[in-house]
């Protein structure tokens, strides 16, 4: 059928009737000639030819395109209707949109962490390429001649190999103050093998990194360069300076390029080697076997399979073993896909992505929710247009056609909910976007609208329609003429206690499940909010500076911090005061070494262990008030030149010197082999990662013997007072010594608690959860409410005439609660059962036991409480029935 | 789903007898009526209404044409005629129908040896 046949086709229709009228005359005439009277002849004529105004309009549809007439006839009518009840339209599409809503906003998180672009060439070719120790966990960091050996072997399988390492430098124009870039400092095929193009002017040439000090130039990422150089479109040849290094920009990145761990992303990248004079990096640091800095990205081959490539990086492992028997002695080899949620690190633990599917999970469950509430609603009113449909369905309406426009009746609802829905889901989004991840590097997680939510939005509410309307539409499909005629105009619809019943039975469960988890959560944030940290975070202030970015080479750095701790211990209203490398639940630095101990053995098939350490001033441990169990602190004598020391751990004590002698042992540092450190104390244990873990072994080395290359600090200070008020003194103090010197994550040590790696997480999840959970009770509610209410409306006159026949009130209240009661019950126990399965499922998330039972004790008792409320109003109005009125209706 | 079937069955046959009618030159609706039913001796009584949604179906097709003429006894009418393609699909259709009818006959001729 053509389109221009459909736009003619009323021209067309004229024709056909001017025809069949002439066919009609033609047989008239023929029955005449027969001897017909004219009438007679005319009405056989008919006869014979049938009804030409069905011919006609058999016609017509053969020219149109009937489904979508039909279509645009249901929207039209859908539309009538629903604005007949606004109340009911409102309530439906307001009940809507939040289900939508909360799915539109959880999926664009997950969109954000699983499925966007990473925005290079081809991304499902490139891997990072990870190392452990046999027995120990992936981990990302090679040296300088790991790289190497790596470059030079596997050219079989990749396109090429690439290595970067991050940094902190301070970067400025001439004269202005540095502010501090978290920097990338790449081999000079980097971008090449990654796959990505400058936005301006050039990106690094193969050559360049190799040679130290050689190429002094910069490239800067698309939002660095909006931000701090105002977008200027002559950036390039412009001269910065970096950590008082003259360099010069030669180009801007990709617009849409954040990097290929995009939960962080580098402002500045540089060539490799320049990490020597911009880190004051000595030489011989620099190719050290051990010190492992580089991250390390490959490009695989056309053809060839990530299973090859592992095949081939396990034959390099086991040259490597060779080669370098000391740094790699048992060393293993993999490759890892990138993707865009995975932060560093090839953590098993690192669950955000599953987090994410987890929450999308809930999200569906308030839907399903939001979606039996209008069902309900939609059988509630399919109840009062029963009448209309009989009559339609009399006038020879065909089935099909009812459940279409029921159908197009609910979608439409959905739609409506889907574009609200939508609104909020933006807006929520972007609440998610904007969570305070508590750290000033530039985290970014970009959890905007694009196709992928779009189109995810309106499957969502097309399906939700779908679920919504079938339910009603069915049964008013096959409502049977004879059945209302029967029952006197009271419908057959209401008919469906039972289902109406199990519908509600099935939203208390998820309001269960909801609440239970959400609970989960919450006790899990209380408890590790409450947890034990062995150091006092009431009271301290910290902040983060580190002098190398403004040009000071490691003895200068030494020399300023030594005369910063001078002049704070000074000052009024000062406890304490230190500086620590690393502050606890810290996003920088949480590396660690491997260890030698004189005397201890490692268990077979494991090599030597990591341990995290943290490099300390003096009053390190009156600061954070962290016990000491056994022999001294750092004095001011353990100095350059004098015996290296370390403070241990309790748990590394009973580790390692498991009879408890553990002062005046030694151990080594794999980087470090030339100076043993020599044990002079042993501290309580302090949590520096995680609530849930046992305390994991640790110790402290002091600042004043390990200041080469860490001039990264966080100045701790104790105050008598409200720590904050402190913060502009402290910071003036600093801009006094050093007037460029940029001071950053200048917070409290309780809210530097609040990081992704400390609480923070837990607080975003618990809130996520929390909300799903409030808002899984609410349509619950409303849902054992509302079905309350109907029952007693429809019972009406049976309540009467149980009053009339001598019921008392009180049995009244009792039949209408019995009902509730069944339903909120089997609704409670499904739902426990069910929640105590899915949240086994999150052990690894969760810090109190799945089966916690202040928990789930808390959340039935409450659960119940409030259904017993929302089955009282309706219980309540039962009871106070007027007989004679009831009756009389 | 069988009775959808059965009426597409009807509908063919419907749409070859019209074309095979028009094998004989252009005619209109009245005509083309009362020729099916006279040549198949009043056998196939069709509805002559059915007639026209059947032409305009083959209009569709593109197996007919048609224009305004007069009629013999000098009355305007619409006359359709045959197309080149309406000739193939004819032929084919004739041919299908012939092996079918081969076939039947060939099926109940065995039933009616099993019979005796």
């Amino acid at each position: 059928m053509s389109l221009r046949r459909y736009l003619r086709r009323r021209e067309w229709d004229e024709e056909r009737a001017r025809e069949l009228e002439a066919h009609l005359e033609q047989e008239t005439a023929d029955n005449i000639a027969r001897g017909m009277t004219p009438d007679e002849a005319r009405r056989r004529a008919y006869m014979k030819l049938g009804n030409p105004t069905m011919i006609r309009e058999e016609i017509w549809k053969m020219n149109s395109f009937v489904s979508v007439e039909d279509l645009g006839r249901d929207v039209r009518y859908a539309f009538r209707q629903l604005r007949q009840s606004p109340g009911f339209a409102a309530i439906a599409i307001a009940t809507l949109a939040l289900g939508i809503g909360v799915n539109t906003a959880i999926f664009s998180m997950v969109n954000g962490l699983l499925f966007s672009s990473l925005h290079i060439r081809q991304e499902n070719r490139v891997l990072e390429i990870g190392s452990r120790q046999k027995g120990a966990q992936w981990q990302p960091q090679f040296s300088l001649a790991e790289y190497e050996v790596l470059h030079g072997q596997t050219s079989q399988v990749f396109s090429g190999v690439v290595g970067d390492a991050y940094g902190l430098d301070g970067l400025s124009m001439e004269g202005n103050k540095p502010d501090r870039a978290f920097t990338d400092y790449v081999t000079g095929d980097f971008f090449d093998v990654v796959g990505v193009e400058p936005y301006l002017g050039r990106l690094f040439h193969a050559g360049e990194g190799v040679t130290p000090g050689a190429d002094p130039v910069v490239v800067l990422s698309y939002p660095y360069w909006k931000q701090h150089f105002a977008g200027d479109p002559n950036v390039v040849g412009k001269h910065v300076l970096l950590d008082g290094q003259p360099m010069t920009v030669v180009g801007v990145l990709a617009q849409d390029y954040r990097g290929v761990n995009t939960a962080f992303c580098p402002q500045a990248y540089l060539p490799l080697a320049m990490i020597v004079p911009i880190e004051n990096t000595p030489l011989s640091e620099y190719r050290k076997p051990t010190n492992r800095n580089l991250r390390l990205y490959a490009r695989l081959k056309p053809r060839v399979t990530k299973q090859q490539a592992n095949a081939t990086l396990e034959v390099v492992s086991r040259r490597l073993a060779v080669e370098q028997p000391v740094a790699d002695k048992d060393v293993e080899l993999s490759s890892f896909g990138l993707w865009v949620g995975r932060n560093a690190g090839f953590d098993p633990d690192n669950a955000i992505g599953e987090v994410a599917l987890f929450f999308l999970g809930l999200a569906g469950m308030v839907l399903l929710l939001a979606c039996v509430n209008v069902a309900n609603l939609l059988l509630v009113r399919a109840t009062v247009r029963e009448r209309e449909m009989v009559i339609r369905s009399a006038l020879g309406a065909a089935r099909s056609r009812l459940i279409r426009q029921m159908l197009t009746e609910s979608i439409l609802l959905a739609l409506c909910g889907g574009v609200a829905g939508i609104g909020l889901g933006l807006w929520g989004s972007h609440l998610l976007s904007s969570i305070n991840l508590g750290t000033d590097l530039p985290v970014h997680f970009y959890f905007g609208f694009d196709w992928h939510v779009l189109a995810f939005s309106i499957a969502v509410a097309v399906t939700a329609g779908l679920v919504v309307g079938i339910v009603p539409a069915l049964r008013l499909a096959r409502a049977n003429l004879n059945m209302v005629l029967r029952e006197g105009g009271r419908g057959v619809a209401g008919g469906g206690h039972k289902f109406r019943d199990a519908l509600v039975t099935v939203q208390v469960g998820s309001a269960m499940i909801l609440l239970i988890i959400a609970g989960l959560f919450m006790r899990s944030l209380t408890q590790s909010e409450h947890a034990e940290l062995g150091f006092n975070p009431a009271n301290v202030l910290t902040m983060m500076m580190d002098p190398g970015e403004i040009g000071y080479n490691d003895p200068r750095a030494r020399d300023f911090y030594k005369e910063l701790l001078q002049r704070v211990r000074a000052m009024p209203g000062v406890k304490t005061a230190t500086i620590a490398q690393i502050v606890p639940m810290g996003v920088v630095g949480n590396g660690g070494d491997a260890i030698t101990v004189g005397g201890y053995q490692p268990p077979p098939g494991q090599s030597a262990t990591v341990v995290a350490y943290n490099l300390i001033a003096t009053d390190y441990f009156s600061t954070l008030q962290i016990p000491m169990a056994q022999g001294r602190d750092f004095g001011a004598g353990d100095e350059e030149g004098r015996p290296y020391v370390a403070i241990v751990s309790e748990a590394m004590v009973k580790k390692y010197w498991p009879h408890g002698d553990a002062i005046g042992r030694m151990f080594t540092m794999n980087s470090d082999p030339a100076h043993p450190l020599e044990v002079v104390g042993v501290a309580r244990d302090a949590r520096y990662q995680g609530f849930r873990q046992a305390m994991p072994p640790y110790f402290y080395v002091p600042f004043a013997q390990h200041y080469t290359g860490n001039s990264l600090e966080t100045l701790e200070v104790r105050t008598e007072a409200d720590p904050g008020g402190m913060a502009p003194v402290l910071e003036r103090t600093i801009n006094d010594m050093a007037p460029n010197l940029p001071v950053f994550d200048v917070k409290t040590l309780h809210q530097a608690l609040y990081t992704p790696n400390g609480l923070l997480l837990f607080q975003i999840i618990a809130t996520l959860a929390g909300i799903m959970g409030t808002l899984g009770l609410v349509l619950a509610i409303v849902g054992v409410y509302g079905v309350l209410s109907y029952v007693v409306s429809q019972r009406t006159s049976e309540i009467g005439v149980r009053m009339a026949l001598g019921a008392q009130r009180g049995d009244i209240l009792r039949i209408v609660y019995k009902q509730g009661m069944w339903i909120v019950g089997i609704g409670l126990v499904a739902g426990l059962a069910a929640s105590f399965g899915l949240a086994h499922l999150l052990h690894s998330l969760i810090v109190v036991s799945p089966s916690d039972p202040a928990t789930y004790l808390g959340v039935s008792l409450a659960l119940a409480a409030i259904a017993m409320l929302a089955c009282y109003v309706p219980a309540r109005r039962a009871m106070y029935v007027e007989p004679m009125k009831a009756l009389r209706e | 789903m069988g009775s959808k079937k059965e009426q597409e069955l009807l509908l063919g046959t419907l749409d070859m007898l019209i074309l095979q009618t028009l094998l004989m030159g252009p005619a209109h609706g009245h005509t083309i009526a009362h020729v099916i039913e006279h040549t198949s001796d009043d056998v196939l009584q069709i509805e002559q209404g059915s007639l026209y949604p059947a032409l305009h179906r083959l209009e569709d097709r593109e197996w007919v044409s048609s224009y305004w003429g007069a009629s013999e006894n000098n009355r305007k009418a619409r006359f359709y005629k045959l197309t080149a393609a309406g000739r193939r699909q004819l032929r084919a259709e004739t041919h299908r129908w012939k092996s079918m009818v081969e076939a039947i006959g060939r099926v109940l001729g065995n039933a009616g040896r099993v019979l005796e």
